[in-house]
């Protein structure tokens, strides 16, 4: 009986806390949305109108009939999704490499890949610019392309890497006694049976690509280049209060496509972002 | 040791005969090297060989000089900057650690119990994980709008209390900008911590319950000595993410008022790209490795010996 209440209180307060971090965690959500939501005159009314009396959808259609939102758009996806496919392209054969072939080193090429993501983007784009101004390549979708597959090719590698792992090595050797060589292995039976794997490593890839500032900042100067993240930074510093309803809507809409894509495949990507932490 | 070894070796000799040699793994991880080689290695060679120069973004060769170094690590609000990011770090670590922790012994206690919410918890957490930096910057600017109708000021007003000046007063503007950090990461810990959890043994737990240990002797006895790897590999990673955070603060305080949150890595920015001085951004990106690196191995040094091997 004793216990019994005690494990009330404790319900409680696991429901207290719960309730509290909800409200911290969702908040801001709210508010963008009730924001992106009201009128002109209804922003001035702050948290009174949390749930517009005359809602309209007005600042969403401003924000996506606008000349640059849309282009904003496009070139966010067009960026991320082809570097998602070039990670890709340049991480499995490594991935596939670290996953079946014995070799020396090869713990401490592990770890070099992985050290390279302690480096901040900021200091390998120092130099990047000056090499890419030299070259032509600002304002060029490849340049800034490149940039974000060298990003994105070392959790990539490990990702993959973790996924063949799971799968036996026995379908290799069978392959191989058939007459099979490695390349015809890797391209026809490990990569086929890493589709979950490599589906989850390309979203993760567009989602952070998605995110991407501060290399397109740097590398992209005309405005019908830019994606979403340096559009709506550079529309926000344009703003003023009498706008920020506009300016919810535009966030809401950087920030959404990011958001069902994660939701999408919310399993698969906890299970690969906490694998490493996890292992150590 | 040798057993293993030798066990890939006989399982290719199984094999068919003239698949018998390990084949050679450079060819696969060619591609690999040359975008790490091309985008990192270089450029890192590269940012320590212009420190030692006169560069700036306007062009010419510069020369080699020793001089760049020793004006930037003299400069007088270089001690400002660090002091900036070491409290911007370390209040963003340990925000999201403790919060992160306490969020996946709750879940884990709730999912238990069968109480209700623990995925949408978890999900609204998430959502705000994924966010992007500058897009996190621009919702927290509205919620910290200091006019009576922001999204945290008319909140204040409601319960009676006095409106808060988020950003422009410069003492508290730190702890907006660490609690707006500590909202986008502390996911990440969360998960982090609570797949940790689960890989607990819980024979450990039955063992405790045997002996008699109250709720709180199971949490500082086995759960916490459980986790301690899995918190220091996290704190590594959240420390050089924190460090190196720079869209989240140039969109939500561009550094500002005055130097109140201007970070090292949006100071090094700042340096190289409104500035144009290449060598002294080279400096200070050194810098910033040194810390990261040195913070890393510090953590490390703290891993139990047996999780190094």
């Amino acid at each position: 009986m004793k216990l019994s209440t005690r494990d009330r209180l404790g319900d409680f307060l696991s429901y207290v806390f719960m309730a509290v971090m909800f409200v911290f965690f969702s908040w801001p959500l709210i508010w963008l949305l009730s924001m992106a939501l009201r009128t002109r005159k209804e922003v001035f009314l702050g948290v009174a109108r949390l749930i517009p009396k005359y809602p309209t959808l007005d600042n969403f259609s401003a924000v996506l009939t606008s000349s640059q939102f849309p282009v904003y758009l496009f070139n966010a996806l067009k960026l991320s999704c082809l570097s998602a496919v070039g990670c890709l392209i340049i991480a499995a054969p490594a991935a596939y490499a670290f996953s079946r072939f014995d070799f020396k080193g090869k713990g401490a090429w592990m770890l070099g890949i992985l050290a390279f993501q302690m480096i901040s983007p900021l200091v390998i784009m120092v130099p990047l610019y000056r090499y890419m101004s030299r070259l032509g390549l600002i304002d060029s979708h490849f340049g800034t392309t490149m940039v974000y597959i060298a990003l994105g090719v070392p959790m990539v590698t490990w990702l993959l890497k973790g996924y063949m792992d799971g799968i036996p090595k026995s379908l290799d050797e069978a392959a191989l006694i058939d007459g099979c060589n490695r390349l015809s292995v890797f391209i026809r039976i490990i990569l086929p049976l890493s589709t979950p794997g490599v589906a989850s490593a390309f979203i993760i890839t567009v989602i952070a690509g998605w995110s991407q500032f501060l290399v397109p900042f740097l590398l992209i100067t005309k405005d019908s280049l830019v994606p979403i993240g340096v559009g709506i930074f550079q529309y926000a510093g344009t703003q003023n209060a009498s706008t920020i309803q506009v300016l919810a809507a535009a966030c809401l809409i950087s920030v959404v496509p990011a958001i069902i894509a994660f939701l999408a495949l919310q399993r698969l990507i906890l299970s690969a972002m906490t694998a490493g932490a996890v292992k150590g | 040791m040798s057993a293993r070894a030798v066990r890939p070796k006989l399982s290719f000799l199984g094999v068919a005969g003239r698949h018998n040699r390990v084949p050679s793994p450079y060819p696969w991880l060619m591609p690999v090297i040359l975008v790490m080689g091309l985008f990192y290695l270089y450029p890192v060679v590269d940012v320590f060989r212009y420190a030692f120069t006169d560069l700036t973004l306007l062009g010419g060769e510069g020369h080699y000089t020793l001089s760049t170094f020793a004006n930037v690590l003299t400069r007088p609000e270089l001690l400002q900057i660090v002091w900036v990011t070491f409290v911007f770090t370390a209040g963003s670590v340990v925000g999201q650690q403790l919060i992160g922790l306490a969020m996946a012994l709750v879940v884990v206690r709730a999912e238990k119990r069968h109480l209700f919410g623990t995925t949408i918890l978890r999900t609204t957490a998430l959502i705000a994980w994924v966010v992007p930096g500058i897009a996190g910057g621009i919702i927290w600017k509205m919620l910290f709008n200091e006019a009576p109708f922001g999204g945290l000021n008319s909140l204040l007003r409601l319960m009676g209390m006095a409106p808060v000046q988020w950003l422009s007063d410069p003492d508290v503007v730190m702890w907006s900008v660490v609690l707006s950090n500590v909202w986008r990461g502390t996911a990440f810990s969360m998960v982090v911590m609570y797949a940790a959890l689960k890989a607990i043994d819980p024979s450990l737990y039955e063992a405790a319950e045997v002996d008699g240990a109250s709720a709180r002797q199971k949490l500082f006895f086995v759960t916490l000595p459980q986790l301690r790897p899995a918190i220091l590999v996290n704190m590594i990673l959240i420390t050089i993410q924190t460090l190196n955070t720079f869209d989240a603060i140039i969109s939500l305080t561009g550094g500002g008022p005055g130097r109140a949150t201007e970070v090292l890595s949006l100071y090094t920015f700042n340096v190289v790209f409104r500035n144009y001085d290449l060598a002294a951004g080279s400096v200070l990106s050194i810098l910033m490795l040194v810390i990261s690196l040195g913070l890393a191995l510090v953590y490390a040094s703290f891993l139990p010996k047996d999780e190094k091997a």
